[in-house]
């Protein structure tokens, strides 16, 4: 039985590995991880050659997390503290405004809840300290971002929105990680349905009018918490006309 | 809409920003410009042993470079100098052996001749200096080894590259035994440089790396016959 086509977007990134130093189009595994885990297949969509046409291929995008949005996409300058990547912009606009009129279905993680917001004429806050006076949705206080496991995400309440697809798929209340300097100012054609009830900063944005399009400001990809990737391959079976029947096995 | 060809990618602990180790899908981005320069969409399919499906959703297949191959997948024990990683070879010889019964276009670049011809039967060489008494196809750290391939006339890396056949390795292993493959192209000192599969649409592996050069005439043949 066929399994939904998951399309990724990857970073184009110099990394290091071994004695090595290269660039290369990359993903961290746990995104590739999450989504096999549910019954998909993911591929990764790199930023070269900016087109759409692999979008005929997906039964699904995932609009993965990274660096930030140029703010000249909502007419703003740029703050000291944005860093920004502008072939991966390009090719993650183009994707997301053809994903979005093909009617496939979306998760944003992090940055790519951003990404929603922009593609839907909205805003952002360029850096979320300046905003709310402390650093918390970037690290817990005390620890090191550069060990890069779990436990060096900040954590924090989110709820959602009563009747909202969040609250279908999580719940009233969840407990988040959260690494993220910049957050959405203005979701433009999309609605606020989750926030970290503390300050108020939008943690998830969905357009109710779709099966399934749907934003996280966290990183559900780092956690055993799939129901978001359960969420996004349900939805791409169901576009695709597949069976539902192997996400309960 | 142009061919999407998917490419095998690497798992490995990267480091990036403030990212120390993670583990990473990654391909080396020669590898996405080569076929993007030569007119096609790639898209990195990390490993995934569950089953070939993927392919449906492509025109074409490049295996891509990497570490060695489990030797106990070709029914050899270990030698001391070989470096597998497991996931990748289950995964890449799935998709060899489907590439290969479904007619489906593939090309193997290093490894990915390798697992070609570990698809098809064959076996390796798991440390060429001990069978070659050289070094010259991996002549030191991030040396390529630049090698002239003598090739078969009449065959399909003959036709692609017959008249600049000057090559560039990077390898520890080769291919003892190319399975049912044909070996169409090696260096002077016998080692298989390319192998095919002559009643195939487009079945090529090529011990050398043409990402490098992002050689449109090996790259282009396969988007072409992904059309």
């Amino acid at each position: 039985m066929r399994r939904p086509l998951i399309g990724m977007t990857a970073y184009a990134q110099q990394v290091r590995y071994a004695s090595n130093e290269l660039m290369a189009g990359m993903l961290p595994m746990t995104y590739v991880k999450a989504v096999h885990a549910v019954g998909g297949r993911a591929v990764l969509i790199t930023p070269d050659d900016p087109d759409v046409d692999v979008i005929e291929s997906l039964d699904g995008l995932l609009l993965s997390g990274g660096g930030d949005v140029d703010p000249e996409r909502w007419g703003a300058p740029a703050h000291p503290e944005t860093s920004t990547d502008r072939a991966r912009d390009e090719s993650e606009f183009l994707l997301v405004r053809a994903a979005l009129d093909a009617g496939l279905p979306i998760l944003g993680v992090c940055r790519g809840m951003q990404v929603l917001a922009v593609a839907g004429g909205g805003s952002l806050h360029q850096h979320l300290p300046d905003v709310v006076g402390n650093d918390r949705h970037r690290g817990a206080a005390g620890t090191d971002p550069l060990a890069a496991g779990a436990a060096s995400y900040g954590r924090h309440d989110v709820v959602t929105r009563p009747g909202s697809m969040a609250r279908a798929l999580l719940g009233a209340h969840l407990t988040v990680n959260s690494f993220h300097h910049q957050a959405v100012d203005d979701p433009g054609a999309f609605t606020v349905t989750g926030w970290c009830p503390d300050d108020r900063v939008p943690e998830v944005l969905e357009d109710p009018t779709r099966d399934f399009v749907i934003g996280v400001q966290w990183h559900p990809e780092r956690t055993a918490d799939l129901r978001l990737f359960q969420g996004l391959v349900a939805a791409a079976m169901d576009r695709a006309g597949l069976q539902r029947a192997r996400l309960a096995a | 809409m142009r061919p999407i060809i998917g490419i095998t990618s690497y798992v490995l602990p990267a480091t990036w920003g403030v990212w120390h180790d993670i583990s990473t899908a990654l391909l080396p981005y020669d590898y996405v410009a080569a076929v993007t320069e030569a007119g096609g969409r790639a898209v990195l399919l990390p490993p995934d042993d569950t089953d070939t499906d993927v392919l449906r959703a492509l025109d074409g297949l490049v295996l891509a470079g990497g570490a060695d191959i489990d030797p106990s997948l070709y029914g050899a024990d270990r030698e001391p100098l070989t470096d597998s990683a497991h996931d990748r070879d289950v995964a890449e010889l799935d998709l060899a052996r489907a590439a290969l019964a479904q007619d489906f276009p593939v090309l193997g670049v290093c490894r990915g001749m390798q697992v070609m011809a570990v698809a098809a039967g064959g076996r390796l060489h798991q440390h060429l200096p001990d069978v070659l008494g050289h070094e010259r196809h991996r002549p030191a750290p991030a040396v390529y080894g630049r090698l002239e391939a003598r090739l078969t006339p009449g065959s399909r890396i003959a036709a692609l590259i017959g008249d600049d056949p000057g090559i560039r390795c990077y390898h520890h292993q080769g291919v003892a035994d190319a399975g049912t493959l044909k070996v169409t192209g090696q260096s002077d000192d016998g080692l298989p440089e390319a192998v095919e599969d002559p009643s195939k649409r487009f079945a090529l592996g090529v011990q050398w790396h043409p990402e490098v050069t992002r050689d449109k005439r090996l790259f282009g043949a396969l988007v072409e016959a992904a059309r």
